[in-house]
C-alpha cells in the first residue's frame, strides 16, 4: 500500500492544476498505484477566507473517504478560526491540518498560531507544514513568499512536544537540528520525501539513518508536482523491506490513525 | 572510433531501474507504441515491440544531456563523481554529458582550462558513460576559441558550455557561435527567468535571449538549460516557440506537474532534451510522468540527442 502525505484539490492561484479534482485525482492515483491520499485545498493558500476552500474539499471528497483524507487550511489570524476549526474537524471530517505561516503572513512563535497549535493537538489533530508551494525563482510578479526557515520548526517542535507535525515539500533537514541523530528535540514530528534527495547527497537515506524509517513518510506534491519522481525515491532508496513499508505506507496509518 | 560513434554506442551496466521503468505510467505509449517505426539513426534504441503490455516498450540509449562532473577543490571530487555514475546505474542513465565550472564567477582562462582537463579525465575514467561539454568564459576571445578546438578536435568532447558570464546576446559570445556552427556542435546555454532582477547573476540568459541568438544564428544547435530550474518555466516555454533551432533541456529541481507535456504541445517532442543537472530521480521521474507516448519518450530520452551528434563536422 502506498499513501501520499502531500496531495491537493482545487485551482492554484499562479498556474493551472491538472489532476485537480477528486475523480482526475483518484484516476491517477490508479494509474501511479497510490491507495490513499491526504488532500487539502490549493486555492485555500490564496484564499483570504481559507474556510471556502475547506468547505469545497469537503465535498469533492464526500463519496471517496475510502481513498482521499481532507486536511483543513486554517489561518489563525483570521476571524472565526475556532469555528472553523470546529467545523472542519467534527462536521467536515478532518483528521488535520495544513498551515501556511509565510503565506498568510505570521510567524509560528505567535500567540495565535501556538493556540491553533494546542487546539488541533486537543483535538488529536495532525499539522502539517508545507515549507514551500512552489520553488520560489518561479514565483509571481505579485508577491515574494519565501520557505518557512526550518530553525522556526525547530522551535515550534520544541515548544509543542505534545503536537504532531508532518514537514511537507523540505530539503536540507541533515543540515539542522531536525534532520540530526540524538538533536534532544521531541519526537512529533515526521518529514516527507518529495524534495529529497535519494541519490547522489541522498538526504532520504541520511534522516532514515539519523531519525529511524518511523520518521519519514512519502508525499508526491501531486498535482502540483509529478508523482513518479517520489515514486522513484521509493524505488532506488537501499533501506530494508520492513522500513521501506513503513515510509510508504505505515508510518501515515500510524499518525492518521486508518 | 569517432565520437559519434562512441556517444552512440551503450555502454554494459545494469541499472537498478531498467529503461522500460521510464516509461512506465503512460498509458498513451501503450497505444502508440506500434504507430512508427524508429528512425534509423537511433541505431541504439531497439525497436519497440508492437501490442505489447509497458514491460516491454523500450530498451533503447538514455543521455543526460545535461550534467556536472565535480571540481576538484572539493575533496571528495572522486568519490562524487563515482557516486554520480552509481546514481545514474540506479536510474538507468546511460551516458551523461558533463562539464566542470569553476566554483568562482567569472570563469578565468585558467580556470576553465583546468576544468576543461578534468572533464577530459572524467571520459577516460568512465568510458562510454561520460561525454565532455567544454566550458569556457567567451571574454577570453582567442583562448576561448583555442580551448574549445582542443577539446573537440582533440579530446572528443561533444559541445561547449555557456554560463552566466555574458548575456548570449553580447557580440562578444558570437565568435563561440560561430565556432560551434563550423564544427557542428551544440552549445548548452545556462539559462533562467525569473520575474525579479537575480543580482547574483546580472547577466543571465533566458529562453527569450537564446531565441534571438537562435535568429541570428539559424544553423547554430542551442540548448536552453534546465527549464524545470530556470524560474518561470512557462515563460521560458513560450518564449522559444518560434525559435526551432533551440532545444529544451528538461533538467532541473522543479517537477511541477505539465511541464513536459506543454514543453512538448508548443515547442514539439523534436526539440526536447532529458537532462537531469544533478536533480536525479527529479529528471527522471518528470520524464516517466509525462503522458507522452513512447516514441516521443525515446526522442526526448536520447534520439533528438543523438540526432545533435550526428551534425558534428569533424
Amino acid at each position: 500500500m502506498i499513501i501520499d502525505v502531500n496531495a491537493y484539490l482545487g485551482h492554484f492561484a499562479f498556474r493551472r492544476l491538472r489532476h485537480n479534482t477528486a475523480a482526475s485525482l483518484l484516476a491517477l492515483m490508479d494509474a501511479k498505484k497510490i491507495n490513499k491520499a491526504v488532500v487539502s485545498s490549493a486555492g485555500a493558500i490564496t484564499y483570504r477566507n481559507a474556510q471556502t476552500g475547506n468547505e469545497d474539499i469537503a465535498h469533492e471528497v464526500r463519496g471517496h473517504s475510502d481513498r482521499l483524507i481532507p486536511f483543513a487550511v486554517i489561518n489563525p489570524f483570521y476571524a472565526g478560526w475556532q469555528d472553523d476549526l470546529k467545523i472542519c474537524h467534527e462536521e467536515l471530517g478532518m483528521k488535520g491540518l495544513r498551515i501556511y505561516p509565510k503565506w498568510h503572513n505570521y510567524q509560528l512563535s505567535s500567540p495565535c498560531c501556538r493556540e491553533l497549535v494546542n487546539a488541533a493537538t486537543e483535538r488529536g489533530m495532525v499539522i502539517s507544514i508545507p515549507i514551500r508551494v512552489e520553488d520560489n525563482r518561479q514565483r509571481s510578479w505579485l508577491l515574494n513568499i519565501p520557505d518557512v526557515p526550518l530553525e522556526e520548526i525547530v522551535e515550534l517542535v520544541k515548544a509543542c512536544p505534545k503536537a504532531r507535525f508532518i514537514l511537507l515539500n523540505g530539503i536540507g533537514y541533515t543540515g539542522c537540528p531536525l534532520g540530526r541523530k540524538d538533536n534532544g528535540l521531541p519526537s512529533n514530528y515526521t518529514i516527507e520525501l518529495s524534495r529529497l534527495s535519494a541519490v547522489l547527497a541522498n538526504e532520504l537515506g541520511q534522516l532514515i539513518t539519523n531519525l529511524g524509517a518511523e520518521r519519514v513518510m512519502f508525499g508526491t506534491g501531486m498535482p502540483f508536482n509529478y508523482p513518479d519522481p517520489a515514486l522513484v525515491k521509493l524505488e532506488v532508496l537501499d533501506a530494508s523491506e520492513a522500513d521501506k513499508e513503513k515510509v510508504r505506507s505505515r508510518n501515515a496509518m500510524t499518525w492518521l490513525r486508518l | 572510433m569517432t565520437i559519434s560513434q562512441t556517444a552512440l554506442n551503450s555502454s554494459e551496466h545494469r541499472p537498478h531501474i531498467s529503461r522500460r521503468e521510464l516509461l512506465k505510467g503512460s498509458a498513451v505509449a501503450v497505444v502508440a507504441v506500434g504507430a512508427a517505426a524508429v528512425p534509423s539513426v537511433y541505431a541504439a534504441i531497439e525497436q519497440p515491440v508492437p501490442d505489447t503490455s509497458n514491460d516491454r516498450l523500450y530498451k533503447g540509449k538514455v543521455i543526460d544531456c545535461h550534467a556536472h562532473l565535480t571540481h576538484r577543490s572539493r575533496a571528495t571530487w572522486e568519490a562524487d563523481d563515482r557516486k554520480l555514475i552509481e546514481a545514474a546505474d540506479k536510474l538507468g542513465i546511460d551516458q551523461l554529458c558533463c562539464s566542470i565550472l569553476t566554483p568562482r564567477k567569472p570563469a578565468t582562462a585558467d580556470g576553465f582550462q583546468e576544468c576543461n582537463r578534468w572533464t577530459a579525465e572524467g571520459m577516460r575514467r568512465f568510458p562510454g558513460r561520460v561525454l565532455g561539454y567544454c566550458y569556457v568564459n567567451p571574454g577570453y576571445g582567442r583562448e576561448a576559441l583555442e580551448e574549445i578546438h582542443r577539446c573537440i578536435e582533440e579530446r572528443g568532447f561533444i559541445g561547449i558550455k555557456l554560463y552566466n558570464e555574458y548575456t548570449c546576446t553580447e557580440p562578444v559570445v558570437f565568435p563561440i557561435v560561430e565556432l560551434a556552427i563550423e564544427m557542428g556542435v551544440p552549445i548548452l546555454h545556462h539559462a533562467s527567468h525569473s520575474h525579479y532582477f537575480v543580482e547574483d547573476q546580472p547577466r543571465m540568459s533566458d529562453g527569450g535571449h537564446l531565441a534571438e541568438l537562435a535568429r541570428r544564428y539559424p544553423e547554430a544547435m542551442l540548448i536552453c538549460a534546465h527549464i524545470s530550474g530556470g524560474g518561470d518555466w512557462e515563460w521560458t516555454i513560450k518564449a522559444l516557440r518560434h525559435a526551432p533551432n533551440v532545444l529544451l533541456d528538461t533538467s532541473g529541481s522543479v517537477t511541477d506537474e505539465g511541464t513536459v507535456e506543454m514543453a512538448a504541445t508548443v515547442v514539439g517532442v523534436d526539440r526536447l532534451l532529458f537532462g537531469c543537472d544533478s536533480s536525479m530521480t527529479a529528471g527522471v521521474g518528470k520524464i516517466r510522468g509525462a503522458n507522452l507516448n513512447a516514441k516521443d519518450k525515446e526522442k526526448i530520452l536520447s534520439g533528438n540527442m543523438m540526432r545533435l551528434f550526428l551534425r558534428r563536422k569533424s
